[in-house]
C-alpha cells in the first residue's frame, strides 16, 4: 500500500514537473513557501496566522517574506466572506532607466527591501457538481506602500544620491475561478484556479494547479505549480514551485 | 508518507536558505566609468616658454604681411594718456588726430603708421580710421571707455597690435555702447580689418557690455604674447575670417548666455602656444517673429575647420548645453595638446565635450574629452584615427587618444 502512495505521489510530482516547461525558462522561477496556522472559532467562523516565503531569479533570491492573519465566515453554505491583512517585506528588483536614446543608462535604482501593508475583503461562491467543487472568489485589496528612502545612482552626475520612493496606495480586483476535484479513496484532492488581478488594466494572470493532502483533518499539505503571466514589462513572467501546509485547531 | 513530506520539508528549506544571492546587475565596472572626474581645465598665467619667434621673409608667403617687422615703421605718433586730454607727440603728414578729452580719433591716410600708446583713462578711446595698415604699441597703456570699445578700428587693413616687451596693458569697455550709425563697435577692442598680436607684453581686456576682441577680419597670435580676456555679455576672442595662433598664451573666460570663449567664422589653426577658454553662460534663448531659438555656449566655436598642429589647447563649458568644442566642420589634430571638457546640465541643449558636425580625424598628439551629462565626443560625419597610437580609450564620459 505505501508503495502504490510513493508512485501516486511520485507521478503526482512528474505532472507538476511536467508542467513546468523548459521552454519556457527565459521566464523566471521561484518557490513560495508558507505555513498557516488555522482556528475555528464558532460555526462557520475561522481564523488563521500565515507566514509565507518567496524566491525568485530561479530559486536564487529572495522575493518576499509575509505575515497576515484573516477572518471568514460561511454567511450562507454557498457563501464565505472574508477579511484579512498582510505585513508584506518585499525585495524590490533592482531598476534601471535609459536615456533618450535608449542605450545610454540615466539611473540605477539597485533592489531594496521595502514595507507593504495590504487588507483585502473577499467574497466566495462555490458549489459542489458531484465531486467536483467549483469556486469564484472576488477579493478587493488595498496595498499601502509608505515612502521610503533608497540608493540612486545617477549616470549623468556620476554619484550616488538619496531618492525618495514615494508612498501610495493601490486598489486591485482579484477574480479566481477554482476547481477542485474529490477523488474517492483517495488523499489527494487536485484543484486548479485561474486568477486575474485586475486595476485599469489587466495586471497579472495566475494559472495554477496542484494538490491538497490531509492527514486526520488537521494537517493539510499543499503542492502546487502556479504559472504567472505579468502585464508589465518591467516583471518577469514567473514559474512558481508552491508548498504549503496548514495546521488546524 | 511522513518521510516524504519531511523530506520535502528539508528541500524546500534548503532552498530557502540559498535565496541570499542577489538579482541587481552588476554594474560595479559601470559605474567606475562614470564616476570619473574630468581634467582639471583652469585659467593658465604661467610661463610658457617657446621657441624663438622667427618672421616669415618671403614675401610670396601667405603670413608675410602678418609681421610686424617686415614693415619698415618710420612714422611714429605717440599717445600718452594721464590728464584730462592725452598728450600727443608728433606729427605725420596725411594722419591727423583728433582729441575729445581722451577719445581720440585717428584718420590715417598716409601709410604704414606706428602709434605708441601709453598711460591710463578711464574714460577715452582710441578709433582708427584709414585703408592702411598701422601699427598699435601699447606699452603700459590702460584705457576704458565706458560708451563704447577701447580700441575701435574702422579701417579694413592690419591692425599690428604690438605688446611693448614687459608692458602690462588693459582695455576695458563699459556695459552700453553709444553706437554710430553705419559704424561696428562689436567689441572691447575690435577691429574690421585683421588683429596680428605681437610682442612680449601682456593685454587684459575687460568686456561688459559686447565681445572681448573681435575681428571681422581674421587674427593671428604671435609667440610672445600673453592676453587674458574676460568677457561678461558677448564671446570672448571673436574672428570672422578665422583665427591662427603661433605662439603666446591666451585666457578667455566668458560667462554670458550663449557667449562663446573663442570663436572663429573661419579656419582656426594651433601652430603651438597655449589657449585656455572657459565658458560659463547657460543656454541663450531667443525669440524671433513668436519664434524660440537656443543658443548653447561653447568654449571653441569654429564654423569651418580646426587645424590643431601643435600647442595646448583647454577647453570648458560649464553652463547649460555647454559644449568644449563646437566645430561646424572638421576637425583635424596633427600634434599638440587637446582637452576639452562639458560639465553642464542638459535642460535646453545637450552638453558635450566636442561636438563635431563634420568629419574629424587625428594622426598625433593628445585629444581629450569629457561630458559629465553626454556623451564626451560627437561626430556626425567620419572619426578617422591613425594607426599608431598609444591610447585609444573611450568611455561613457571620457574619450582619450594620444600618439
Amino acid at each position: 500500500m505505501a508503495g502504490r502512495k510513493r508512485k501516486q505521489l511520485a507521478a503526482l510530482l512528474l505532472m507538476c514537473a511536467a508542467l513546468f516547461p523548459t521552454s519556457l525558462l527565459a521566464d523566471d522561477a521561484g518557490l513560495i513557501v508558507s505555513a498557516e496556522a488555522s482556528r475555528k472559532l464558532a460555526k462557520g467562523l475561522n481564523t488563521g496566522f500565515e507566514v509565507e516565503f518567496r524566491s525568485r531569479n530561479n530559486f536564487r533570491t529572495a522575493d518576499r517574506v509575509s505575515l497576515g492573519a484573516d477572518i471568514s465566515y460561511k454567511a450562507l453554505s454557498w457563501l464565505k466572506v472574508s477579511a484579512g491583512y498582510n505585513l508584506l517585506i518585499d525585495n524590490n528588483r533592482e531598476q534601471i532607466t535609459y536615456q533618450d536614446d535608449e542605450v545610454s543608462y540615466n539611473n540605477w535604482r539597485p533592489s531594496y527591501w521595502g514595507l507593504r501593508h495590504r487588507f483585502n475583503v473577499s467574497l466566495t461562491a462555490s458549489r459542489k457538481v458531484q465531486r467536483v467543487t467549483i469556486s469564484l472568489r472576488e477579493r478587493w485589496q488595498y496595498t499601502y506602500r509608505p515612502s521610503k528612502i533608497i540608493d540612486n545612482f545617477d549616470f549623468d552626475e556620476g554619484e550616488w544620491e538619496d531618492y525618495e520612493v514615494r508612498g501610495k496606495g493601490k486598489n486591485v480586483l482579484r477574480s479566481r475561478l477554482q476547481l477542485e476535484w474529490d477523488i474517492p479513496k483517495w488523499k489527494f484532492d487536485p484543484f486548479a484556479s485561474v486568477e486575474f488581478h485586475t486595476t485599469r488594466d489587466l495586471e497579472k494572470t495566475r494559472i495554477i494547479t496542484g494538490v491538497d493532502y490531509s492527514v486526520k483533518k488537521k494537517h493539510n499539505f499543499q503542492l502546487y505549480y502556479r504559472y504567472q503571466i505579468s502585464g508589465s514589462s518591467d516583471e518577469p513572467n514567473i514559474h512558481m514551485l508552491g508548498m504549503g501546509y496548514t495546521y488546524k485547531f | 508518507m511522513r518521510k516524504i513530506i519531511y523530506g520535502l520539508f528539508v528541500v524546500t528549506m534548503g532552498i530557502v536558505l540559498v535565496s541570499c544571492q542577489k538579482d541587481d546587475t552588476d554594474m560595479g565596472d559601470i559605474i567606475a566609468q562614470y564616476q570619473v572626474e574630468p581634467a582639471e581645465i583652469a585659467l593658465d598665467f604661467s610661463a610658457l616658454t617657446e621657441a624663438p619667434d622667427v618672421p616669415v621673409t618671403d614675401e610670396a608667403d601667405s603670413a608675410y604681411n602678418d609681421y610686424v617687422e617686415n614693415t619698415a615703421w618710420n612714422k611714429v605718433i605717440s599717445i600718452a594718456f594721464g590728464g584730462e586730454t592725452p598728450v600727443v607727440t608728433g606729427t605725420v603728414p596725411g594722419v591727423v588726430v583728433q582729441t575729445s578729452g581722451n577719445h581720440v580719433t585717428i584718420v590715417n591716410m598716409s601709410g604704414p603708421v606706428k602709434f605708441v600708446v601709453s598711460g591710463k583713462t578711464t574714460d577715452g578711446s582710441l578709433k582708427f580710421y584709414g585703408d592702411k595698415r598701422f601699427q598699435v604699441m601699447l606699452n603700459n597703456a590702460e584705457i576704458t571707455n565706458p560708451s563704447g570699445a577701447a580700441i575701435n578700428n574702422q579701417g579694413s587693413k592690419t591692425m599690428y597690435l604690438v605688446l611693448a616687451d614687459g608692458s602690462v596693458n588693459r582695455l576695458q569697455d563699459g556695459p552700453d555702447y553709444v553706437m554710430v550709425e553705419e559704424e561696428d563697435q562689436k567689441a572691447a577692442l575690435f577691429s574690421e580689418g585683421q588683429i596680428v598680436f605681437s610682442g612680449k607684453g601682456e593685454l587684459s581686456v575687460v568686456a561688459q557690455g559686447r565681445g572681448g576682441i573681435r575681428s571681422d577680419d581674421y587674427i593671428r597670435v604671435r609667440p610672445g604674447v600673453k592676453i587674458y580676456v574676460n568677457s561678461v555679455a558677448l564671446d570672448g576672442l571673436r574672428a570672422n575670417d578665422g583665427i591662427i595662433i603661433d605662439g603666446g598664451v591666451i585666457n578667455v573666460e566668458t560667462t554670458g548666455a550663449g557667449a562663446k570663449g573663442v570663436r572663429s567664422g573661419g579656419v582656426m589653426a594651433v601652430n603651438g602656444g597655449r589657449l585656455v577658454a572657459i565658458s560659463h553662460g547657460d543656454t541663450r534663448i531667443e525669440t524671433v517673429d513668436g519664434v524660440a531659438d537656443t543658443s548653447a555656449c561653447a568654449a571653441l566655436y569654429c564654423d569651418t575647420l580646426v587645424t590643431v598642429n601643435a600647442g595646448t589647447l583647454k577647453f570648458m563649458a560649464t553652463g547649460d548645453g555647454g559644449k568644449g568644442l563646437n566645430a561646424k566642420h572638421q576637425v583635424v589634430v596633427h600634434g599638440g595638446s587637446f582637452q576639452a571638457v562639458a560639465t553642464g546640465t542638459k535642460k535646453l541643449k545637450k552638453p558635450r565635450g566636442v561636438k563635431i558636425d563634420g568629419n574629424f580625424s587625428i594622426d598625433g598628439g593628445y585629444f581629450y574629452t569629457y561630458s559629465r551629462r553626454s556623451d564626451p565626443l560627437e561626430v556626425d560625419g567620419t572619426t578617422t584615427v591613425a594607426p599608431g597610437y598609444k591610447t585609444y580609450d573611450k568611455g561613457p564620459k571620457v574619450l582619450t587618444i594620444s600618439y
